[in-house]
């Protein structure tokens, strides 16, 4: 169905580690992996917290020592699955009512071959629409450039 | 209408509650303005201000059809928002497979 194509994304990746070992790089790494300039601060971004619990905490911490939240834990299953409520919208904004889910389940393929799959549902509802489509227009080629870089590398 | 200009206007475009809820309404299908403001308890011409606003945010859009006017999410947002966070997965998935990965090394 078109409608949940265009409102769900779904992402699948092999990954060369033990369902343990990419759980935990995961979520207990996510400052490591999480693209830098993705944030919703007012300064830069020192780090990204994700507590790792149940209705555990997904924040951002600044240079001027504020933190603003991202979402939160809405489930927690190590090593298998967790999501994850993201509670940004459209115009970069953390709106405390708003809830899209981000599922993530980790498929132990063998000891040392693990598929994560990522889905992204209800995008419709972080419609705030214009300041995305400016980024869009602003810098994504050269985001898909470094993708590529590291995509060939791994 | 310019790009800056534009992100003003839907800046708070989602952030008033009646909004959302017109919003929410129209993700199940197309519905006429009559039909929008039937169960509203907001006044018709309050509820018209926010459609123009919603429209002017690009969030939905406004088609006449005869005497009745019908509103529809648009798409070209969704798709925009869509493609946006469909590259950042990308990025950060990428990221994180080659962290994992020398995770997985570094033990053993």
């Amino acid at each position: 169905m078109e409608t949940i194509k265009l409102t769900t994304i779904k992402k699948e990746v092999l990954v060369n580690a033990s369902q343990e070992t990419a759980f935990n790089a995961f979520t207990g790494k996510i400052d490591l992996w999480w693209p830098r300039t993705h944030h919703v601060g007012k300064c830069p971004m020192i780090e990204l917290v994700l507590e790792q619990k149940q209705n555990g905490r997904w924040f951002s911490k600044h240079e001027d020592g504020s933190e603003v939240n991202v979402g939160y834990l809405l489930a927690w299953d190590p090593y298998q699955a967790l999501v994850l409520a993201w509670q940004i919208d459209g115009n970069f904004q953390y709106v405390p009512e708003l809830i899209t889910e981000v599922k993530v389940n980790f498929i132990a393929e063998s000891p040392t071959l693990t598929r994560v799959i990522l889905e992204h549902h209800d995008l419709q509802k972080l419609m705030g629409g214009s300041k995305v489509i400016e980024s869009m227009d602003q810098g994504w080629g050269m985001i898909i450039n470094l993708y590529k870089q590291v995509a060939d590398e791994a | 209408m310019s790009a800056l200009k534009l992100s003003d206007l839907s800046f708070n475009a989602l952030g008033d509650p009646t909004r959302r809820k017109i919003f929410e309404k129209l993700q199940n299908g197309p519905l006429t303005v009559v039909h929008i403001a039937a169960d509203m308890t907001v006044s018709r011409p309050a509820v018209s201000q926010h459609l123009k606003v919603l429209k002017e945010a690009r969030l939905i859009q406004i088609t006449r059809q005869g005497t009745r006017s019908v509103c529809e999410i648009d798409r070209e947002g969704i798709l925009a928002m869509r493609n946006y966070l469909d590259q950042f997965w990308d990025e950060a998935l990428a990221n994180f497979k080659k962290l994992a990965e020398a995770d997985e090394q570094s033990k053993n």
